[in-house]
């Protein structure tokens, strides 16, 4: 029986520390939305896509602690997922119609809208995921006709007052420049 | 004639009589062995009869192993196969010792750049994903930029105006609906009147 003790110790020091180590899938987030499921738009013909979770970015949390606001932002989320596509040539109704679809994806799973915008065949909403009075996912999906149409998830713990601040600080432009998956940016 | 060291005793002679019917000795250990025979009757008869158990032993009939013996010896020689280490000479150790070392050298070295190449590799991926992040916050950003002032309308005028004004003309509407259920007094004609 104390032969056992040691080893069985170790074992069960060993399996705690691998769970405690061990990260929850993306899609275990309850703030996370499986972009590639709802299939808004042909992966193919994309403009961007990002996909991050949250091991990369704690890393990039890590790697950017002078700058304490974004670092600190980066540290609370689990998974940042974008995906841009190109209106132009495509058949922007059929898009339209996915991106309607989306929407009621997302509230049939709990999602409440906290912008909705259609003005000028533009159309712009903003879904936020609760999870015991905490805000722990922020969907953004845009249409924006003869441009592009874009869906950003954002799961986490999620402060949106300070992304919004972050967000504004962040200027056009850096976006152009950001290389996206063996894609030009626009 | 006989050198003295040619002599053989009996002892020296019987260990020689197997090799000899074997045909293994030298000319020289075979001419000795036959001198010391032809003086040595009592070795001479030893001879004769190696030689003829040599000669019974030839005329037995072969026989072949069962084959299930042959198997199982097999098997065993398989299972069994025993180590035997070969000791090198000196130079070959140095030489073992030098590749050895050699191969620890380039190894490590290989080992260190792999790393380092990694450690590049790591770096430039994490730099790609936080641009990427800044990206979809920037992303973000525009968004609230783009729709800011209708959001503001949007908020202001869901939220707010209509609200208000759903209230007000409720209120007004029920204030209405009580007026229109009561009985209205009736207006008095002043041409009615006396």
């Amino acid at each position: 029986m104390r032969k056992l003790f040691i080893p069985g110790l170790a074992l069960v020091l060993l399996l705690a520390g691998t769970a405690a180590r061990a990260e929850k899938p993306p899609s275990a987030q309850p703030g996370f939305v499986p972009l590639d499921e709802l299939s808004l738009f042909p992966n193919d013909q994309l403009s961007t896509e990002i996909n991050l979770n949250g091991a990369v970015l704690r890393l990039v949390a890590a790697a950017t602690r002078d700058d304490p606001e974004f670092s600190q932002v980066m540290t609370g989320l689990q998974s940042i997922n974008v995906q841009v596509f190109p209106l132009k040539g495509a058949d922007a109704d059929a898009i339209k119609t996915k991106i309607n679809r989306a929407v009621h994806w997302l509230e049939d799973r709990g999602w409440k809208a906290s912008v909705r915008v259609r003005e000028k065949g533009e159309e712009t909403y903003i879904y936020m995921k609760e999870d015991g009075g905490q805000i722990v996912g922020l969907t953004v999906l845009t249409f924006q006709p003869g441009e592009e149409a874009s869906v950003i998830n954002i799961a986490g713990r999620i402060d949106p007052a300070q992304i919004g601040r972050l967000g504004q600080k962040l200027k056009v432009p850096q976006l152009e420049k950001v290389p996206s998956k063996g894609k030009k940016p626009q | 004639m006989n050198r003295i060291d040619d002599i053989l005793t009996c002892n020296e002679a019987l260990d020689l009589l197997e090799p000899y019917v074997d045909g293994d000795l030298s000319p020289a250990e075979a001419a000795r062995l036959r001198s010391h025979l032809e003086s040595c009757p009592a070795c001479a008869a030893e001879l004769a009869l190696a030689e003829r158990i040599q000669r019974e032993l030839r005329s037995l009939p072969q026989l072949d192993c069962p084959p299930e013996i042959v198997e199982r010896v097999r098997r065993q020689g398989a299972e069994v196969v025993p180590f035997r280490p070969r000791r090198m000479g000196l130079p070959l150790r140095v030489a073992a010792a030098a590749a050895l070392l050699a191969l620890s050298l380039g190894g490590g070295a290989l080992f260190v750049r792999s790393q380092q190449q990694h450690q590049r590799e790591r770096a430039a991926e994490i730099a790609q994903a936080t641009a990427q992040a800044r990206y979809a916050l920037a992303l973000l950003g525009r968004v609230s930029r783009r729709t800011g002032l209708d959001v503001r309308d949007e908020v202001l005028a869901r939220r707010v105006v209509l609200p208000a004004a759903r209230s007000i003309s409720q209120s007004l509407s029920l204030s209405g609906v009580s007026r229109g259920a009561a009985p209205q007094p009736p207006v008095p004609d002043r041409g009615e009147q006396p």
